[in-house]
């Protein structure tokens, strides 16, 4: 486990970013901090819905403005505040510093240029380096990526390609530049089953070989178990968990990570039925009172809708949002 | 997967190569095509296709109004010079005139649109509102104004069309761009670190160059009968440049005696701007981006 003389890449304190909307402002993240070490792999676990994807797009100042605006937190990455810089510094950070996957490998091409051509402009964006030197550099980032016949699939365009192939000249222009991080946004989730282990193994095996840290967003818990060192899980717009991976899966001290860890099916055991969290996901505008699981909470006490619970320490880095630890650590 | 590539038809294709391989099985776009293409030979091979001389007076008592003839087949005007001369030469000026006209228009259209539609917001609203009372000015009488204050010639024509052609492209283009502005390319190039300078002319213009290349076909037609109506109202090029609209003009004194001064260039403009439509319509069928994205 690494995790203790790491070096903070990332610092994300009191993220708050909101969204309007025509019943009101919508708060998608909501004072939301953690922290990602040099060289660690993260997992950002929740429901769709809960604020993962806007709390990616927001470090990386990506929020569509207007409806999104992000109001309040700070955003610290190699020692700077990413939330100050201007639109101009922030450009040679996206890309260069850090890098983004997104979910959708087709529609996040560009439908009329070669995949070569696209990885070649990422790369261009950043170094200064020619035609020719760029070219082979494209295909050099083509060929890490394990894209077969990189020379020919250079010319070849996002369409003319399978669903595996698109992700992976994603993940070429996302690395081109050596980004200290790589948040990738659920990645593997439109794939094939196969097609998702491979791109997972790929991200792993660069995410050694680069020395990257890399801040995985998922809705499911059985892809992060494989792969990362800590997890933290969002509902709701808040963390209500975080831990390393061994303690999370072992001990879990949220009622909703407990859930969301009973629903994975396990090889070899049998079940008739799944067992899943009641309810859904609470709409933001209409949050219940105290506690943003109470109104599903299986262990739901009186003081869950009175007030809303704060970060209690559970174990070294493990932190947990919920009044049970409060009630075992006042007794 | 969506679209072509999932039919073996155009696996291993360009986005081009798969159009073109659709134009060309369209028997309308390809007569279009070849009309376009004839024209622009003719008025390039103008001097070899005729011995004639296209502004000099014939011999005038002699030459004047013959009937069409194996000589002169479109017959002669009043001043005995060859109609079917000045019909070569004038596609000349018409082709010229139109091109440039609908480059104009399209270029400034294009960018104007494009920067509109990607801003949003309050740029958005502003550089519209402008394009929407641009639009509101009647076309024709701007251009008669412009023409009789300066002195008509042909680049004024070019610019005159093309300044006040470009609104309906922008329309268009910004339309275009703001269905593409929310689609995930864009988002992942800005991920990249792509300015808004980058993104507007290497992502969001050539997705949407399909769309322009149909639209300004489809606006030549459409100048070229400006440009026409301009010089039948003896405002368009000066004479004795032959053009097919001042011809028309020029024949109309003598419609019922010499019917073929008139007629021939008025056909011709009629060949020519279904020759364009044809073209256009193949075009946006073969090219039609709404296939691909």
């Amino acid at each position: 486990m690494k995790g203790i003389n790491m070096e903070t890449l990332l610092r994300i304190e009191d993220l708050e970013t909101v969204f309007r909307s025509d019943d009101g402002e919508v708060k998608a993240v909501d004072g939301v901090s953690f922290e990602v070490g040099e060289g660690e792999m993260v997992g950002l676990v929740g429901e769709s819905g809960c604020g993962k994807s806007v709390t990616a797009l927001s470090i990386m100042r990506l929020i569509p403005d207007p409806p999104g605006r992000i109001t309040g937190g700070v955003v610290r990455f190699g020692g700077r505040d990413l939330l100050s810089l201007s639109e101009k510094e922030m450009r040679k950070v996206r890309g260069n510093e850090i890098s983004i996957v997104f979910q959708e490998p087709l529609s996040s091409l560009n439908p009329v240029f070669t995949c070569g051509e696209q990885v070649r402009e990422a790369i261009a964006l950043h170094q200064k380096l020619g035609r020719r030197a760029s070219k082979e550099k494209a295909i050099e980032m083509l060929r890490l990526v394990r894209m077969p016949d990189p020379e020919k699939r250079y010319k070849s365009y996002p369409h003319q390609m399978s669903g595996g192939m698109r992700q992976r000249v994603m993940i070429a222009m996302a690395l081109s530049c050596e980004p200290k991080l790589l948040i990738a946004d659920e990645p593997s989730t439109a794939l094939d089953v196969s097609v998702q282990a491979q791109i997972m193994e790929l991200m792993l095996s660069l995410r050694e070989s680069m020395e990257m840290a890399v801040l995985l967003i998922t809705h499911d818990l059985a892809v992060v178990a494989q792969m990362v060192d800590r997890v933290i899980v969002m509902y709701a717009g808040v963390v209500v968990e975080e831990a390393p991976l061994g303690s999370l899966f072992e001990r879990p001290a949220h009622p909703y990570t407990e859930g969301l860890l009973g629903s994975i099916p396990k090889l070899g055991s049998r079940v008739d039925r799944l067992p899943s969290i009641e309810g859904s996901v609470p709409d933001p505008l209409r949050l219940p009172p105290g506690c943003r699981f109470s109104d599903r909470c299986p262990k739901r006490f009186d003081r869950c809708t009175e007030a809303e619970p704060e970060m209690f320490t559970v174990s070294s880095g493990h932190r947990s949002r919920c009044w049970l630890l409060a009630e075992s650590e006042g007794s | 997967m969506r679209g072509i590539g999932q039919n073996g038809e155009s696996k291993g294709r360009g986005l081009w190569s798969a159009g073109w391989a659709r134009f060309r099985d369209n028997r309308l776009a390809m007569t279009g095509a070849v009309i376009v293409l004839l024209l622009y030979f003719v008025a390039i091979l103008a001097p070899i296709l005729t011995p004639y001389d296209p502004i000099e007076h014939g011999d005038i008592p002699r030459m004047r109004y013959m009937q069409p003839n194996p000589q002169h087949l479109f017959g002669t005007d009043k001043f005995g010079r060859d109609v079917f001369t000045r019909v070569l030469y004038g596609s000349r000026i018409s082709l010229t005139i139109s091109f440039l006209a609908v480059l104009i228009s399209v270029v400034f259209g294009s960018v104007v649109g494009a920067v509109a539609g990607y801003s949003g917001g309050f740029i958005d609203a502003v550089i519209m509102r402008i394009v929407d009372a641009l639009m509101a000015i009647p076309r024709l009488f701007l251009l008669l104004t412009c023409v009789a204050l300066f002195s008509g010639s042909i680049w004024l024509i070019v610019v005159l069309l093309g300044v006040t052609g470009w609104m309906a492209t922008a329309r268009l283009v910004r339309g275009q761009i703001l269905s593409l502005r929310g689609q995930d390319f864009v988002r992942a190039a800005e991920a990249l670190g792509a300015g808004r300078k980058r993104i507007v002319l290497k992502h969001l213009i050539p997705n949407t160059l399909t769309v322009i290349v149909v639209a300004a076909t489809l606006r030549i037609g459409g100048i070229i009968l400006a440009e026409a109506a301009l010089s039948f109202l003896g405002l368009g090029v000066p004479p004795p440049t032959p053009s097919w609209g001042q011809m028309v003009f020029e024949g109309r004194e003598a419609l019922l005696g010499a019917w073929w001064v008139s007629t021939f260039p008025g056909i011709i403009i009629a060949v020519t701007v279904i020759g364009y439509n044809l073209l256009g319509d193949g075009l946006r069928d073969a090219f039609d981006p709404r296939q691909y994205v």
